[in-house]
């Protein structure tokens, strides 16, 4: 019964090896050709005269840096720091608030608006896979979803808050929207991949008995792509809750326009009072997603 | 009877599903919807933004400064993975543990002191590393570089210790019976072992560091995210959206390059 597989054997072993051999002489290649990249860039970076090295060698530097740390610390504040304050504290408590308001819409954007698209994005669904018709317009959602999603997270947060805050009256929701628009797209690539992955046993048993494409999503997909999309969800909130100062320096509201006001006004206390709170913000959300992501592995 | 419905009620998708909805609408009650959502002309604007798509702006002389910004942007990112590379490798190599014999008393220490440092590192977001480093030296290359760096490498070095914690351990039983010391361990069983995951990784991260160069212009530092930001502040709608062609062309083509590399790495 073996007997004709076993002349394929060897050809197909010298095939992989030859494969093999490909991709390590590619992989070898790429790290040269990014070695070289990373030489030319310090090179280009400190060959222009004004790159900062030799200042790390200047006593001045280095006195301005103490400075700064100690103004951070609040050494040569007159009075009390900010961050001794109280009442200081309740301030800033507020726009921490709206912070993490700001981090969980934003999440909402992301979350509704990969749920919707998700499987469309999937190549196994438009292309019949899992046992539904294909059809012409799946796959024209397919390439238009990955190709939305490819963009919308090309375009990192800060620019998606520059140009929105053209259009939308600055506050927490215009930094929303940013942060929302840019982890759809790595929200809704990741759950389509899961898809993608999926066992499609489940799906072709529903077609079999006579279900349509919305059931087989429904009944087949759905269940078990769900618990990876709200871990992705969860992490990626961990990640946000990060950004959210950075899309604030673009007047997006929250923590980020105050740090950047402060600083630019030179009150080194107040932002040493705002780092302080939005570590406190970064480290119970990772509390907090880690614990959301427990309950979320429900099997 | 009822602790245990509880208690089930705690462990459940269903509160989980509660949670997650709730959250959302009180983040929508925490807007001002009072206010006008648009500035006045906002929805002008936008439109003119759309429609300066057609065609980007792509004279000659624009096409330089475009080409100008891309590639530093992208010396940005590479000189800030080195920086995260150089930084990330010992203190992942440190973190993992792999250093220490396990009976060691320092080695506990070290490893929970390292994690939590390069965990402090991670959780301060690159741009505003960024702000702080320009504020404390003075507005240069190195402190966008700096400020790539420390956060990338907070990332890395967590990323490496796992990797080199996850080692298999017969080949190191194998090294460790011959008489080798913790750094031939590490030198010729550890890394070796894990090199295709590590570069792997890294490809994977600088992808990402492409990203965070671009915005990190915000702070003064030139590149694409700098020259946006100008030609937006000027209106010249047409001129941004040459820009943020250039930025998904590099961020595409870094894309398939390290999805690439990665691959071939990991199938061999």
């Amino acid at each position: 019964m073996s007997l004709p597989l076993q002349p394929v054997q060897p050809e197909r072993e010298l095939r992989g090896k030859a494969h093999m051999l490909r991709s390590v002489t590619f992989a070898r290649l790429s790290l040269y050709a990014f070695l070289a990249m990373v030489a030319g860039s310090w090179a280009y970076l400190f060959a222009s005269g004004d790159s900062g090295l030799e200042n790390l060698f200047e006593r001045q530097t280095w006195s301005y840096a103490a400075g700064f740390l100690s103004q951070l610390m609040g050494l040569q504040v007159d009075g009390t720091p900010a961050f001794l304050q109280l009442s200081q504290w309740w301030e800033t408590a507020k726009l921490a608030y709206r912070t993490l308001a700001m981090s969980v819409l934003a999440m909402g954007i992301a979350g509704v608006g990969a749920f919707l698209t998700f499987m469309l994005a999937a190549r196994n669904v438009s292309n019949g896979d899992l046992g539904n018709a294909p059809s012409k317009v799946g796959t024209v959602f397919y390439h238009l979803f990955r190709g939305s999603y490819a963009v919308s997270r090309a375009i990192p947060e800060l620019v998606w808050a520059m140009l929105i805050i053209f259009f939308l009256s600055p506050g927490i929701l215009p930094g929303a929207i940013a942060l929302g628009l840019h982890n759809l797209g790595i929200v809704g690539r990741l759950t389509a991949e899961v898809v993608e992955n999926l066992d499609p046993a489940p799906a072709r048993a529903l077609r079999a008995s006579g279900a349509g494409l919305f059931q087989i999503l429904l009944y087949a997909v759905i269940p078990q792509a769900l618990p990876h999309f709200i871990i992705y969800l969860l992490y990626r909130w961990e990640v946000v809750i990060r950004t959210t100062v950075v899309v604030g320096f673009v007047n997006a509201g929250g923590l980020g326009r105050e740090f950047r006001l402060n600083l630019s006004y030179f009150h080194y206390d107040e932002v040493a009072l705002i780092i302080m709170w939005y570590l406190a913000l970064v480290i119970g959300v990772d509390l907090l997603s880690a614990w959301l992501r427990r309950l979320a592995r429900f099997d | 009877m009822a602790r245990n419905r509880i208690s089930s009620f705690l462990e459940s998708p269903r509160l989980l599903s509660l949670l997650l909805v709730g959250a959302v609408i009180w983040s929508l009650t925490s807007i001002d919807w009072s206010g006008p959502l648009f500035h006045t002309g906002g929805g002008d604007s936008a439109l003119r933004f759309l429609l300066a798509l057609f065609p980007p702006d792509l004279s000659p002389g624009f096409l330089g400064i475009v080409v100008a910004a891309v590639w530093q942007t992208l010396a940005f990112a590479l000189a800030g993975m080195t920086v995260a590379v150089a930084l990330g490798l010992p203190l992942g190599i440190l973190a993992s543990g792999a250093m220490a014999s396990p009976e060691s008393r320092l080695r506990r220490p070290t490893v929970v002191g390292v994690r939590f440092l390069l965990g402090a590192m991670r959780s301060i977001h690159e741009l505003v590393w960024a702000v702080l480093f320009v504020a404390a030296v003075g507005l240069s290359p190195l402190a966008g570089i700096l400020a790539l760096g420390l956060p990338y490498a907070g990332i890395l070095g967590r990323i490496y210790a796992d990797f080199l914690v996850e080692a298999p351990e017969e080949p190191l039983l194998a090294l460790r019976s011959s008489g080798a010391s913790a750094w031939q361990l590490l030198i010729y069983g550890r890394l070796p072992m894990c090199l295709p995951d590590l570069v792997s990784y890294t490809f994977y991260r600088f992808e990402c560091s492409v990203r965070s160069a671009a915005i990190l212009s915000f702070v003064g530092i030139r590149g694409i995210g700098y020259e946006i930001q100008l030609s937006l502040g000027d209106l010249l709608f047409s001129q941004v959206w040459t820009l943020l062609l250039a930025l998904l062309a590099i961020v595409a083509l870094v894309d398939l390059w390290s999805g690439y590399v990665r691959r071939s790495l990991l199938t061999s």
